[in-house]
């Protein structure tokens, strides 16, 4: 008799235990930011997994299988869109095998919808290198446009689970709160150095330099996808001395002997930016992020 | 503003004429009635004081109603100058204008209008662009060409290729795939090569299936001419080998890709850990058909299977693993000279490959890109069984040959263009297992973009007495270019 009360009870544990899991529901987000974001969402009603760790390059997630069972139990997949995640995540879902979250479904969360992208290629011929075809998707380093993504968020873990909207919502207004008063203090910090022009390595800072009064000047890659050539870093060095282009950004994912030489060459003060969560030390929050590349520039810019 | 108010008041007058109009000759035609001119007088003397005071009126409240209407437009004026703006973007050197801003509006300036003007106008051509082809499949071509010096002639060289000097437009690839319906995807190879020897060139289907995208549990079905899932490399296109050929016990044992044509049934294990399992058959499998004979019986069919996994070492470096086997119960399909008798036609009865793989990966999370290491091995046990009939008459006779075959190659890639490696091969001949050959490879890889690719590779191959060929050093260039859309999905990664 003991046993079986034993055995019921073990039982019952056990079921609540899996049911509190299950009621959680599970994401996977393909960046660091977009995870962020849907953590501060969801709160206590999401396990949020994300692919990337934040020192990847946006478009170099490695496609390891082990993302497979991830994703193949997904309830969502947040992502940033505009063909950001092109090198992987098609892949991954088609291994998958999860209808709730392919393309198309209440479970797909591609938080660019609603923002207009910049840089819209004419074309889509190679020979402009591996754009992307939908325009620059780089627009998670606006933090404006970013309060777009979340409300993105909102609305499809409230499409998903009804019963939390109330709670998703409450949320979504507090990290909006936090976001705003961020801006306006980052607005603030770089409001002395506008116009001021910088290239970096890769066109990850087109939304960042639009927003925040800054003019990007170009990258040190010849086109995206590709390497510059000796050619290329000539021009871009004799052009950034005649326009007094006083700042290089180097994303940690890409090698510092160019962007190191150019600002050498030019008297360029150069700096390493993360371009998600978790890319230099003490980023792990989208703000701790932004806070960390609005002072890393104004301090450079400083001196 | 001035001339929508004009217009108003013309038209206000127009109507007034009217109905003035209509009002007096109505007025004649009572007075034509009664007849009685003094009556008619000092009635059109009313009417006409009526008319006057009504027109008074009107244009009394519609000059009220103007002012009102200026008044809106001022207040309006007002606020639209009280409005906060942003500070101007700076313009970005060849970069469209800022996106939308969620929560902090612009000045509105006609510059503005003109830059949201031309955004409009890109979005509506992208689409007028990309609409049409809405319903196309995504195409694809990948060209490959192989210049080759060889030291021997062929067939000595053992390699398929001519003697000397040689250049082989290896593949010209075609692929098209799309959504067939929301519950399939389709996909067509087409493969035109030239015959290293010969020079002749061929059309080939490589690949015609279709794959389902829907199915419960887990399961996906692929049926039609497809690479069936066998080893590591076996099922990658040429073009996307680590290095210029295909490995020799590859070749050897299932006969280049393993093409075939049937049916197969994937299914991803549902638990955390990455399983994947694999069972097919197919009436080939391997670059040459199945003897098809007057009747083909279920037994006469190649069946093959699977297992994968993968293992997280760390963050950066990752193990994959696989077992597969293959068995024709029935081959038919083998005919040849059994060595060392040298006096007997061999006719296929039963085939068989196990296979194992390994793969040992460094791919640092940060700069994946720019650097890496893979270590892949495989090994495969071929058992074939053949009918042996004495060429000088006499009672046919069983005969069975073990044999077995492997490579391993290691892969450094130092920067986003360039990678370099070695491959050693072992083989024994799987007709004749007294037959062995090794071949060493160092090859390097620059990759001047993703669509763009150069590789030299060197190869000395050293096969035995038994093979019937002799020691060889080969040189190949390989260029690999592609156009279009190209993706082999999950199984090509």
């Amino acid at each position: 008799m003991k046993l079986k009360l034993c055995c019921l009870t073990l039982l019952a544990l056990t079921l609540g235990a899996v049911q509190t899991q299950a009621a959680k529901l599970r994401v996977v987000a393909t960046l660091t930011d977009v995870a962020d974001l849907t953590r501060n969402v969801g709160g206590e009603f999401v396990e949020v997994r994300s692919l990337a760790t934040g020192i990847e390059d946006t478009h170099g997630v490695p496609l390891k299988p082990s993302f497979v069972p991830l994703m193949n139990r997904a309830d969502l997949v947040v992502l940033v869109g505009f063909d950001c995640e092109h090198a992987f995540l098609s892949a991954l879902l088609e291994a998958s095998r999860n209808p709730r979250i392919q393309p198309g479904k209440a479970g797909y969360v591609d938080c660019s919808k609603g923002i207009s992208p910049l840089d819209v290629p004419k074309s889509t011929d190679h020979s402009e290198g591996d754009v992307h075809p939908y325009g620059n998707p780089h627009y998670t380093l606006d933090p404006v446009l970013m309060e777009s993504a979340v409300k993105t968020i909102c609305a499809a873990l409230i499409a998903v689970a009804p019963e939390h909207e109330a709670d998703f919502v409450k949320n979504r207004d507090a990290y909006l709160a936090k976001l705003d008063a961020k801006i306006t203090e980052w607005q603030a910090t770089l409001a002395p150095f506008k116009g001021t022009k910088f290239v970096s390595y890769h066109e990850h800072w087109p939304y960042f330099a639009a927003r925040f009064g800054l003019e990007y000047y170009g990258t040190i890659e010849l086109k995206p996808g590709i390497d510059p050539t000796p050619h290329h870093i000539e021009d871009l060095i004799a052009s950034m001395k005649s326009e007094h282009v006083p700042l290089v950004v180097r994303e940690p994912q890409f090698p510092e002997k160019v962007p190191a030489l150019i600002a050498e060459k030019t008297g360029a003060k150069l700096v390493k930016l993360p371009i998600m969560p978790g890319g230099v030390p003490n980023t792990d929050t989208y703000l701790a992020e932004m806070d960390y590349i609005v002072n890393t520039i104004a301090n450079a810019l400083k001196k | 503003m001035c001339a929508g108010v004009e217009k108003i008041k013309m038209k206000l007058i127009n109507l007034l004429g009217v109905s003035s109009a209509l009002c007096l000759c109505a007025t004649v035609a009572q007075a034509q009635e009664t007849n009685k001119p003094a009556d008619v007088d000092q009635r059109l003397k009313q009417m006409q004081e009526m008319f006057e005071q009504h027109e008074r009126d009107l244009e009394a409240r519609f000059e009220k109603k103007i002012a009102a209407q200026d008044e809106v437009i001022r207040s309006l004026q007002q606020r639209l100058a009280a409005m906060p703006t942003n500070p101007p973007a700076a313009p970005v050197a060849g970069a469209a204008p800022p996106a939308n801003v969620t929560g902090a509006p612009d000045a509105v300036t006609p510059e503005k209008f003109k830059a949201l003007d031309e955004k409009v106008d890109e979005v509506v051509a992208a689409q007028k662009k990309s609409l049409p082809s809405e319903f196309n499949p995504a195409i694809g071509l990948v060209g490959e060409t192989i210049f080759s010096q060889q030291s021997k002639g062929s067939p000595q060289n053992g390699t398929g290729y001519p003697g000397g000097f040689d250049v082989y437009q290896r593949s010209v690839e075609l692929m098209a795939s799309a959504s067939i319906d929301p519950f399939a995807k389709g996909w067509v190879v087409i493969n035109g090569s030239a015959d290293a020897a010969t020079g002749e060139t061929s059309l080939d289907v490589e690949e015609a299936a279709l794959q389902t995208t829907s199915l419960p549990a887990n399961l996906t079905l692929t049926a039609g001419q497809f690479f069936g899932e066998f080893g590591r490399l076996s099922y990658i296109h040429d073009h996307e080998l680590p290095f210029v050929n295909r490995p020799l016990v590859l070749d050897q044992y299932i006969g280049g890709e393993s093409k075939t044509a049937g049916a197969q049934a994937n299914w991803l294990v549902p638990i955390e850990h990455y399983v994947n399992l694999t069972a097919g058959f197919g009436t080939q499998f391997g670059d040459n058909p199945d003897a098809v004979g007057s009747y083909r019986s279920f037994g006469a069919v190649n069946y093959f299977g699977r297992a994968s996994t993968y293992f997280d070492l760390s963050d950066n470096w990752q193990l994959e693993s696989g077992a597969s086997w293959l068995i024709n119960p029935d081959s038919g399909n083998v005919n040849g000279e059994l060595a060392p008798n040298g006096l007997t036609t061999l006719t296929g009865t039963k085939r068989q490959i196990f296979g194992g793989d390994l793969k040992l990966s460094y791919v640092p999370l940060r700069d994946n890109q720019f650097n890496s290491l893979t270590w892949g091995n495989e090994v495969l046990y071929s058992d074939n069984q053949y009918r042996a009939t004495p060429t000088g008459g006499g009672s046919a006779f069983g005969e069975s040959v073990g044999a077995w075959g492997m490579y391993s190659y290691l892969t450094y890639k130092w920067s986003r263009s360039w990678s370099g490696g070695f491959l050693f091969e072992y083989v024994q001949n799987n007709q004749d297992n007294a037959g062995r050959t090794y071949s060493y490879s160092p090859y390097i890889t620059w990759a001047i973009s993703h669509w763009n690719q150069l590789r030299l590779q060197y190869t000395h191959t050293q096969p035995n007495s038994a093979t019937g060929n002799e020691p060889n050093d080969a040189l190949y260039l390989q260029w690999t270019w592609i156009i279009g859309a190209h993706s082999h999905g999950w199984q090509g990664r």
